[in-house]
């Protein structure tokens, strides 16, 4: 580890979080801390990498019987549009076109069988909703992003670090304003907000002076603001508290922008073949720039493959070659993530969790028992390619790939339908339970609550989410 | 696992079943102390108790949900006797006096002192209430009161009313804030803008007695000012906003267009309110709310919805709770919320706790029924004017005491009641906020003559003091310090270069010109979202104003903020470069209300140097309107 943080600089910050929080007034806080167990952690670090948009379990890491395309080929038939390969792990096998990850299925965890909520329309912004909070929207309060939970009851690892770092989505998409709903902390507050860097290709940009303005001049307008601020007459304007604060925020920013920390966002500081390595896309990138910052001791990290409606993972036609395309985009960086992890000593306290808000099928909408809107035109019988994929949405069971951070290497959880539909048929993962085995491996207790209103809002929903304990070694 | 549990839906208790009585040996000592029920009770019950038990729940016949049901027992008999916790089952199990029972089922058992805490709570009468100990005997009146008056040399009641407070609080009243401060504050109040140099020197210059009392009329006459500043209040409360969740697809409709007529207009609150109850196709977006696709939980249909964001903002009841379950951190019951969530439907709705259908249908009701009822066999419109009615009835007192208590909080910086979204807790002057609810009333509902009252009073002239958190209960010292809102600081910022927007999302009605646009008529960007303009999806009430490290950073290196300086910068640029010493001096009266002292002049002189260029006068004006001075009235 090439981090380490003295004890005195925790209670720096650790203090300065407290007298913020007391300061706010009616700032959310803590019940019941006391009685809640301490959990010891088995990971320091959580990145969620998100397939946006809805990756289909058969066609990723839950193969069913292979179909080729042909004309005239009834719907119903095929379940994977691709043939399986075998993974590091015997008895795990795993779709063409994502072998790099095959190799590194020995380090991981894979759950196959993650259920969806039931929204009784499928809706990519709620679903992604409810797997970023932990809540079904519509919600009365403003719930906290899992990354905004994790930085308010954690805080950063390394002080000059953003506690909640939010990799490659944009915003200047479709429903980009749902999008903005759950990328929030909510009622907690923005002091545990994302940090966006939307374009990981320029994440510089997220920690350099303005564009046009020198690091001197940078350095000079900041001095000459504090000798400002100290000439000017703290006292006849109110209490000392507000020159304070915000001072204090002022601080927290610009030692970011000038720690060592800030040199994590820079790409062009890595060798060009571990760059290219990398570099299948945005996605891939984003994997890059993620292994630096766990590097510089970085908490919650998010790197999406992006949402944008029918791009990406939202195959509505076409599916089985965008999913040649998908696959690429995250099969080598996602491995290599893992290995240079590895590499570094740093796997075992940085939990990864791949993961998608629901999956697909052919000719499923919703779950199978239920009779949701339908949502796509597929015809039963194919008539040209752009039919070939898993072009309707699925959420009773949904592949969930983990690595590091305590979790079992090359374990398999759940079990799918061999037919369709590819339902879960045993260890059902629902997320409260997903999402308290990662609060759990952090340290954290599904019960822990933030008080709103008068009401506690529990980290997982209503406290009741369990930690499931096969994942863990 | 219950999967149908809905947020928020807690505390529901273990099972208990048996009944034991009588003193045993070995149990804990109750703990000393008065016990506070939200503190020491609530947390624990919620933690240890309710993991078996989801808010629909009652395993055993017995539940917590309120002190009604937990007096009640279990189906095996009485689980807690008031005032006897040696007696009572509750205190037997968890104590593990019975190794057949005990509870809670799983690990760890509770320690000595939760049981102590728990046996307090008994013996001191199981006290029942989330609000702080110093409140638990208040009972918030419903009626309006009209308290005198008291005599005294001031003239504002409001000064009048707070002499003797102040009095009985030993609080030493400072001296009045300046005339340079004062216009600052009070343009930023009304008008949401900083007092332009001109504005400023005249005002100075003016030796008249009553200036301060004539400025705050010029003010308030200035209709299109007054309606640019207080739409950003009102769009928060009604969560109105030019785009977010639900536009997509028609589930959501804006009510700017009336709004800003309503508050131009000064139209009077009482049909201000009643309109928006019950509403034309121009302002029903306020109870349509927001329509989502798919299903959605019970207590989150329009309907509802309506109810609840009807009684916070009008109201002052928070119904968050009590639209899923019984509330048991207020008065509100289930059947409340449907009784009024009814007036928004065609039909009357079956009532659903915690999304577990009930089989009964909800009576059609008012909050407080005392006040009058709603006809439920009336089509939805006529049930909305009987609502309209009732919620601005005379003798609804709750009515005038929450939009007085909202005004006094805007312009305090704190509500005479805390917080602002229950209006059942304590005030800290109740006859200061009955009077004023009344003396509103009686004004006709006229929004600007309390405003008015208000910032002529020497307490809204005080400087400004943060109460420290510590005292309980608080006690008024002065106006809390505020910080300028997002978009006071945006138009602040552009009237300070004179570069405003160019393009904006609502055309001002009945305005020859639409220029200048100021920031609340902009979409919400990282920058304006950073500065605190919340996400409209849910209402607010209060914006935060905490800084915090992100928004410092979109403030330092953003690139909204950076392109609004260059603009900026060029605009002062642009005719001929002035003088170092005319640019600080006029930059400092403008932002400030007063000129930089040597020292202020001399690094401001050193950010200019060597000559006056774009770069040293972006980095002035950075350096300026970040200065906790000027974020800060």
């Amino acid at each position: 580890m090439n981090y380490r943080f003295s004890r005195r600089d925790f209670l720096k910050t650790a203090g300065a979080a407290t007298l913020s929080a007391l300061a706010a007034g009616y700032a959310p806080r803590t019940r019941a801390e006391e009685a809640i167990e301490p959990i010891t952690p088995t990971a320091d670090t959580l990145i969620v990498l998100w397939m946006a948009g809805g990756m289909a379990h058969t066609e990723t890491f839950d193969p069913k019987r292979h179909t080729a395309f042909e004309t005239g080929l009834a719907s119903d038939k095929v379940l994977s549009t691709f043939q399986p390969i075998d993974t590091a792990v015997d008895h795990i096998k795993f779709s063409e076109g994502l072998e790099n990850l095959a190799k590194v299925m020995d380090r991981g965890t894979l759950i196959r069988t993650y259920t969806g909520a039931d929204l009784g329309f499928i809706l990519h912004s709620r679903h992604q909703y409810h797997w970023h909070t932990g809540y079904e929207p519509p919600q009365s309060v403003a719930c906290p992003h899992i990354g905004a939970v994790i930085a308010r009851t954690l805080g950063p690892l390394n002080p000059d670090m953003p506690a909640f770092i939010d990799i490659g989505q944009r915003f200047e998409v479709g429903e980009s304003e749902e999008l903005k709903a759950f990328h929030t902390a909510g009622f907690l507050g923005t002091e545990y907000g994302p940090f966006f860097i939307p374009n990981p290709e320029d994440s510089q940009a997220a920690v350099r002076p303005p564009a046009g303005m020198t690091p001197a001049r940078f350095q000079n307008r900041y001095k000459a603001y504090k000798a400002l601020a100290e000439a000017g007459p703290i006292g006849q304007m109110g209490s000392a508290y507000q020159q304070e604060s915000l001072l204090r925020a002022l601080d927290n920013a610009h030692r970011l922008l000038n720690s060592p920390a800030a040199t994590a966002f820079d790409l062009s500081m890595e060798p060009k073949e571990v760059y290219d390595r990398y570099n299948t896309g945005r996605f891939g990138l984003g994997c890059l720039l993620a292994r630096r910052l766990v590097e510089q001791g970085a908490r919650f990290i998010e790197v999406t493959t992006e949402y944008e409606p029918f791009k990406n993972w939202d195959t509505h036609e076409n599916g089985h070659t965008r999913l040649v395309e998908m696959k690429r985009l995250i099969d080598a960086p996602v491995a290599q993530l893992v290995l240079d992890l590895e590499e570094r000593g740093l796997l075992d306290r940085t939990l990864i969790v791949l993961a998608s808000e629901f999956s697909r099928d052919m000719v499923t909408e919703g779950k199978p028992e239920k009779l949701v809107k339908d949502q796509v035109e597929v015809p039963p019988i194919m008539t040209e390619p752009k039919h070939y994929g898993m072009h309707r949405h699925f959420t009773d069971a949904g592949s969930v790939l983990l690595f590091g951070g305590g979790v079992k290497k090359g374990y398999l959880h759940g079990l799918t339908a061999d037919e369709r539909p590819c339902k879960t048929i045993e260890k059902p993962v629902i997320l409260s339970d997903l999402h308290a085995s990662l609060y759990q491996a952090l340290g954290i207790s599904p019960r822990t609550n933030y008080e709103i209103e008068s009401r506690p809002f529990y980290v997982t929903k209503d406290g009741l989410g369990t930690p499931i304990t096969e994942l863990f070694a | 696992m219950n999967l149908r549990t809905p947020i928020l839906c807690l505390f529901a208790v273990t099972a208990i079943t048996g009944a034991g009585a009588g003193e045993k040996p070995g149990l804990p000592p109750p703990n000393a102390g008065n016990i506070d029920f939200a503190t020491d009770i609530h947390p624990l019950l919620e933690a240890r108790c309710a993991s078996c038990h989801g808010g629909g729940k009652s395993r055993g016949g017995f539940s917590i949900e309120s002190r009604e049901t937990l007096l009640k027992g279990s189906e095996t008999g009485p689980v807690v006797i008031e005032g006897k916790s040696a007696e009572s089952r509750l205190i037997h199990v968890v104590a593990g006096l019975d190794p057949d029972v005990v509870m809670p089922p799983k690990e760890p058992r509770l320690t000595p002192e939760e049981v102590g805490a728990l046996r307090a709570w008994i013996d001191q009468g199981l006290p029942w209430t989330l609000t702080a100990t110093a409140a638990l005997a208040w009972t918030p009146p419903l009626e309006p009161r009209r308290p005198a008056v008291p005599e005294g040399p001031q003239d504002n009641p409001v000064d009048r009313f707070l002499d003797p407070y102040r009095a009985a609080h030993s609080v030493v009243s400072p001296p009045p804030i300046s005339d340079a401060q004062f216009a600052r504050r009070a343009h930023l109040d009304i008008v949401g803008l900083l007092p332009s140099v001109k504005e400023l020197e005249a005002f100075r210059a003016d030796t008249a007695p009553d200036k301060r009392e004539k400025l705050i009329d010029r003010l308030l006459e200035n209709r299109q000012g007054y309606a640019e500043n207080w739409i950003s209040f009102w769009n928060d409360s009604l969560r109105n906003d030019f785009q977010g969740t639900g536009y997509i697809d028609g589930g959501r409709k804006q009510i700017t267009a009336w709004l800003y007529q309503a508050l131009y207009d000064n139209l009077p609150y009482d049909q201000f309110v009643a309109q928006l109850v019950n509403p034309t196709s121009a302002n029903e977006g306020f109870v349509n709310g927001i329509v989502w696709r798919g299903t959605v939980s019970a207590a989150e249909t329009p309907a509802m919805q309506a109810a609840r964001n009807v009684s916070q903002v009008f109201l002052g009841v928070n119904l968050k709770c009590a639209s899923c379950h019984d509330s048991f951190v207020n008065e509100w019951k289930l059947a409340d919320a449907y009784g009024l969530a009814n007036v928004f439907s065609d039909t009357p709705l079956e009532m659903v706790r915690c999304d577990v259908p009930q089989g009964t249908m909800a009576d059609t009701k008012f909050l407080w029924p005392q006040l009058g009822t709603i006809d439920p066999g009336r089509p939805v419109a006529g049930k909305r004017v009987q609502l309209a009615r009732l919620i601005t009835s005379e003798t609804n007192g709750r009515f005038t005491r929450t939009l007085v208590n909202r005004l006094w909080a805007k312009l305090m910086g704190r509500g005479l009641v805390e917080p602002l979204e229950d209006m059942a807790m304590e005030p800290w002057h109740a006859d200061l906020l009955d009077w004023l609810a009344t003396d509103f009333a009686d004004h006709g509902y006229d929004l600007k003559h309390t405003l008015r009252t208000i910032v002529n009073s020497n307490a809204y002239r005080m400087p400004t003091v943060r109460a420290d958190p510590k005292e309980i209960p608080y006690v008024f010292r002065g106006p809390e310090p505020r910080r300028l809102s997002s978009e006071q600081f945006l138009d602040a910022l552009a009237s300070l270069t004179g570069t405003w927007p160019e393009a904006a999302q609502f055309n001002l009605p009945n305005a020859p010109q639409q220029q200048p646009v100021r920031a609340w008529r902009l979409n919400a960007d990282p920058l304006s979202r950073a500065l605190g303009r919340p996400n409209r999806e849910q209402l607010s009430l209060k914006r935060d104003e905490q800084p915090t490290t992100l928004q410092a950073l979109e403030i330092a290196n953003g690139a909204t903020l950076a392109s609004l300086l260059d603009r900026g910068a060029a605009r002062i640029l642009k005719d001929e470069p002035p003088h170092p010493d005319d640019l600080i001096e006029r930059i400092y009266l403008h932002a400030l209300q007063r000129l930089p002292s040597n020292e202020e002049r001399e690094v401001a002189e050193s950010i200019l140097a060597p000559h006056v260029d774009s770069e040293g006068v972006e980095d002035l004006l950075w350096a300026l309107v970040v200065l906790p001075e000027f974020q800060y009235l």
